[in-house]
């Protein structure tokens, strides 16, 4: 953890940097589960144990009855488009950068599921997207067990 | 002074703590310690009007964790407030949760305190509570590389060494004495059910034979890093009448900062010149005991539980707080009148030295003590407990919070003051 | 509830990059306050800072602004959310009645830190925050886009309200000076990049450094302090579900059970409210808050702004400082009451609303209803 002199110019000492971290994050009982299942290519969800809701990605527990959610189910790869927006920006948590190309983000909500997750969405352009469109889950080439497995989703029957 | 309303605890419930909780996520790990309270003061979860939790958030390099949270804490659609304070977050947590009772505002309010410290990196953390005050040093004249080598005494370790060797030379007491301190606290952690560090058979000879870390302070004598959640259910007196066998009543509370301990020379003030004189602490502990009436603390107070993650700060705090005589704690210990079946038991959970969840810590402080009130706890004594202290320390080694607490309510003064 | 007094307050103009220590910073406003109200440090009973590690760049932060924020030696304690939510711990206190003053503070200094990245910390770090896709603008982007669709409210109409909120800044003397833009217009705001579509560069706040001290009183002691203190007579706080899928964007369930709350306490009714500082990202969440806080028809909210009662001051687009904003709303909403606003005062002001949020998309959210008069 040096202190990095170069930084210092006239009056101004900039400490950029100094301090680093590393953070390891367990993903818990609900979230094993839901990357076992990525690595096989499938989704798997949990039901509340009380009214019956369908969470994906899985959470051990309901927040409306706050009753357990430990029934794991199996959810299908195709999904609808809640609601999405297309931005150049990629922020993450170390720098936020305004890029050359659009991203499409899409909040999607996966059949059977009750909750919707934002995720890229692949192969189409901007004119095209809408509410409510049907999509289908692109898996990445390389499947790790990471929330990276999901490349995005793409409309179903192709752009 | 006396509050509007009557705050009491009825229940107070814990997860499982281990240095690695690797089998939940965060989320999962403060809700089985929520569930656990609730369970306990059977009651609705509907029925909680406000949920105020709080932990030390870069150490798990989740910034308001609580959003995400949410569900899990049982407090969807319900007023919500987080307080931290570093390391006397769970203690701060409390007394935020007295203080929305006391209020009249809200009838019954979740406190949590959490922290899995396995997911950060709590060194580096702790390190860079000093990296501010250091970016200015150079300024002021001094090398780089004494910063640098300096750099350890950030930490908490390197605070608490200072902190032992003005403590040990003003009152003589031993390295033994400080490893007396800690024999006493694993053993009792070991009958305690949800502790971390464990050794019911621990001795002296074995704490003296591990290596120092920073002198005076060995391997041995030093606090675990912790996962652990820790949650208190406070409502009004009437209320709790209702709930619970045995309320709870928080009759005194105090929160008061001293100057930062860590170093003076980013111009934020003089700075502890001893830091074992503890004048925060000293303020708050009048002020909670002239709130509850207690005129000696030593007498009237049956049970103790103080933030002591080194040694040397269980004696340092129970004679700051005016349970003993100055420089007398070491005798008393020796004595075994801090022991489980002593008259003053203190520290009876295993404290803070043998489970630091940092967020969860201080409030686990007062939440023991109640539990001895109302008979409860994972390590009982054998006496009845009436009137009990939870204490908290942290901040920039400067904040202290202080709950005491007791079976009867607060004395009411009638007709002015 | 018995009523609570503000009875003095300041605001540090915030500057896009401003030449102050951040100790400094503070003990200027907390200062400034206790000169506003004729007061001394030691008449000060509890002090809560509202502060954020992440902001700071700093474990343990808040615990080093101590002596800088006048709470050495006094009993105080440290939210780290909104300012607003720092000052309902300072009501709770002062309700107890074991204390008799109570200083709250917010502080920040964006220009020291990447405040959108410091907002992927917030994210579920077992899914979200890896995906690093949500985030201020594209939650931004996707609430402007459900809102539009569901009441066929039109871009320009948008761009419109966002347009008066910077004019409305350029009228305000402690706006950021670069938000200050007497002559947008609304075709401007539309002719900007899009940040996320639908949202613009130009609809989302400059953020600012700076620092917001209030003081409270109870009754008694307020009547004591000064002659026209402004009274909080309601509070309502409520927190939603942070799941982003889960959540009608179109209306802000929180700011619906927080206001009903607030008025209940009250007593008071959303039409009986004249002005309204609510802190929204966005022009668009501004009028969303308001709806949801009763004071428009859904999908009318936009009319507020035109009629000059949602935001006089401005909003948070006459700068933003993360932790000082709610504090801000109050104080403009204070002003008005006090009928100090000068030129973005709005006549005959009785009662008024004032919100902080937290969270993305105003997941929790925080409200005052304050009145004027003895």
């Amino acid at each position: 953890m040096p202190l990095d002199l170069e930084k210092m110019e006239g009056d101004i000492f900039t400490s950029k940097g100094m301090v680093k971290a590393e953070f390891t994050f367990w993903v818990g009982l609900a979230m094993d589960k839901f990357y076992d299942g990525t690595t096989d290519q499938k989704f798997i969800g949990t039901k509340c144990s009380k009214c019956g809701k369908v969470f994906l990605p899985p959470r051990n527990r309901c927040g409306d009855c706050f009753a357990k959610a430990e029934e794991f189910v199996d959810l299908p790869g195709t999904a609808t488009l809640k609601n999405f927006t297309i931005t150049p920006w990629k922020i993450t948590e170390r720098r936020a950068k305004k890029g050359n190309k659009n991203a499409l983000v899409g909040l999607v909500q996966v059949d059977g599921a009750d909750s919707a997750f934002m995720t890229e969405i692949l192969n189409t352009t901007e004119d095209k997207l809408e509410e409510g469109m049907k999509l289908k889950v692109v898996w990445a080439k390389r499947i790790k067990g990471h929330p990276q497995d999901i490349a995005g989703f793409e409309p179903v029957g192709g752009a | 002074m006396c509050a509007k309303v009557q705050p009491a605890v009825i229940s107070a419930g814990f997860c499982e703590h281990a240095s690695k909780r690797s089998d939940v996520n965060m989320a999962e790990l403060v809700n089985e310690a929520v569930e656990d309270t609730i369970t306990k003061a059977g009651i609705e979860w509907k029925d909680i009007d406000c949920v105020i939790n709080g932990n030390m958030p870069a150490f798990e390099g989740a910034n308001i964790p609580e959003l995400w949270m949410t569900d899990h804490m049982a407090s969807k659609n319900k007023p919500f407030l987080r307080v931290t304070t570093g390391g006397t977050t769970g203690g701060s947590v409390t007394i935020a949760g007295y203080y929305a009772i006391a209020s009249g505002m809200y009838e019954t309010v979740l406190a949590i305190g959490f922290e899995q410290q396995s997911c950060g990196d709590t060194s580096m953390g702790l390190a860079s509570v000093a990296l501010g005050e250091f970016s200015i040093m150079p300024e002021l004249g001094y090398e780089y590389n004494k910063i640098v080598s300096n750099m350890g005494a950030g930490a908490a370790i390197g605070i608490a060494s200072y902190q032992a060797m003005s403590y040990m030379r003003r009152s003589r007491a031993t390295e033994e004495d400080l490893a007396r301190v800690v024999v006493q606290n694993r053993r009792n952690a070991a009958k305690n059910w949800y502790t971390h560090l464990k050794m019911p058979t621990v001795t002296i000879e074995d704490v003296l034979d591990t290596p120092y870390i920073s002198f005076p302070l060995r391997y041995g004598m030093v606090c675990p890093a912790t996962d652990g959640a820790c949650a208190m259910l406070f409502t009004t007196e009437e209320k709790a009448r209702q709930i619970a066998d045995i309320p709870v009543y928080v009759n005194g509370v105090g929160s008061y900062s001293n100057e930062s301990a860590v170093l003076a020379a980013d111009c934020a003030g003089a700075g502890q010149v001893d830091p074992s004189e503890q004048l925060g602490a000293m303020k708050s502990a009048e002020v909670a005991y002239g709130q509850a009436g207690i005129s000696f603390p030593n007498k009237e107070i049956d049970y103790a539980e103080v933030y002591a993650p080194f040694p040397n700060q269980e004696l340092m705090w129970v004679e700051r707080v005016g349970l003993f005589e100055e420089n007398t704690a070491a005798e008393a210990y020796e004595q075994g009148i801090t022991a489980l079946n002593g008259e003053l038991p203190i520290n009876c959970s295993g404290g803070v030295n043998s489970t630091n969840a940092i967020g969860a810590s201080a409030m686990e402080r007062p939440a023991e003590a109640a539990l001895q009130i109302m008979g409860k706890a994972g390590n009982q004594v054998p006496k009845t407990v009436h009137t009990a202290l939870g204490h908290g320390w942290g901040g920039a080694v400067n904040l202290i919070t202080h709950l005491v607490m007791s079976d009867e309510p607060q004395r009411k003064f009638k007709g002015g003051r | 509830m018995e009523r609570i007094g503000i009875v003095g307050y300041h605001q540090v103009r915030p500057e896009l990059d401003l030449q102050m220590s951040p100790y400094e910073c503070i003990f200027t406003a907390v200062r400034g306050a206790l000169d506003h109200a004729g007061l001394k440090r030691k008449d000060i009973t509890t002090v809560i800072s509202a502060t954020n590690d992440y902001y700071d760049g700093k474990t343990i932060s808040n615990c080093f602004k101590v002596s800088a924020g006048g709470a050495y030696m006094k009993d105080e304690s440290k939210v780290e959310m909104d300012g607003a939510h720092a000052a309902q711990y300072a009501m709770f206190r002062i309700l107890s009645q074991n204390h008799k003053l109570a200083m709250v503070y917010g502080f920040s200094m964006p220009s020291c830190m990447p405040f959108e990245c410091t907002r992927i910390l917030e994210l579920d770090p077992t899914f979200d925050r890896p995906i690093s896709l949500m985030n201020s603008y594209s939650t931004c982007g996707m609430q402007m886009r459900a809102y539009m669709k569901k009441y066929g409210v039109s871009e320009e109409q948008i761009a419109e309200a966002t347009a008066t909120n910077w004019k409305n800044a350029a009228k305000n003397p402690l706006a950021l000076q670069e938000a200050q833009k007497a002559d947008m217009t609304a075709a401007e705001v539309l002719k900007s990049d899009y940040l996320a579509s639908p949202l613009r560069e130009l609809m989302y706040p400059l953020l600012g450094d700076g620092c917001t001290a209030l003081i409270l009183a109870p009754e008694k002691q307020a009547l004591k302090i000064t002659d026209n203190p402004v009274w909080i007579t309601g509070v309502g706080n409520c927190q939603e579900t942070y799941y982003f899928g889960e959540r009608d964007l179109t209306t802000s369930l929180s700011m619906e059970k927080a206001s009903e709350a607030a008025y209940k306490m009250a007593g008071v009714k959303p039409s009986d409210i004249d002005v309204a500082e609510l802190f929204g990202y966005t022009a668009c969440e501004d009028i969303i808050l308001a709806e949801s806080a009763g004071l428009a028809e859904k999908g009318k909210g936009d009319s507020l702004v035109a009629k000059g009662c949602l935001n006089p001051s401005g909003g948070a687009t006459s700068g933003m400082t993360p932790c000082a904003t709610g504090l801000n709303r109050i104080i403009e909403a204070v002003k008005q009451l006090k009928g100090e606003a000068e030129e973005h005062q709005v006549s005959g002001v009785k009662k008024a609303i004032a919100s902080g949020q937290i969270g993305f998309c105003a997941q929790n959210n925080i409200i005052y209803v304050l009145e004027g008069g003895n």
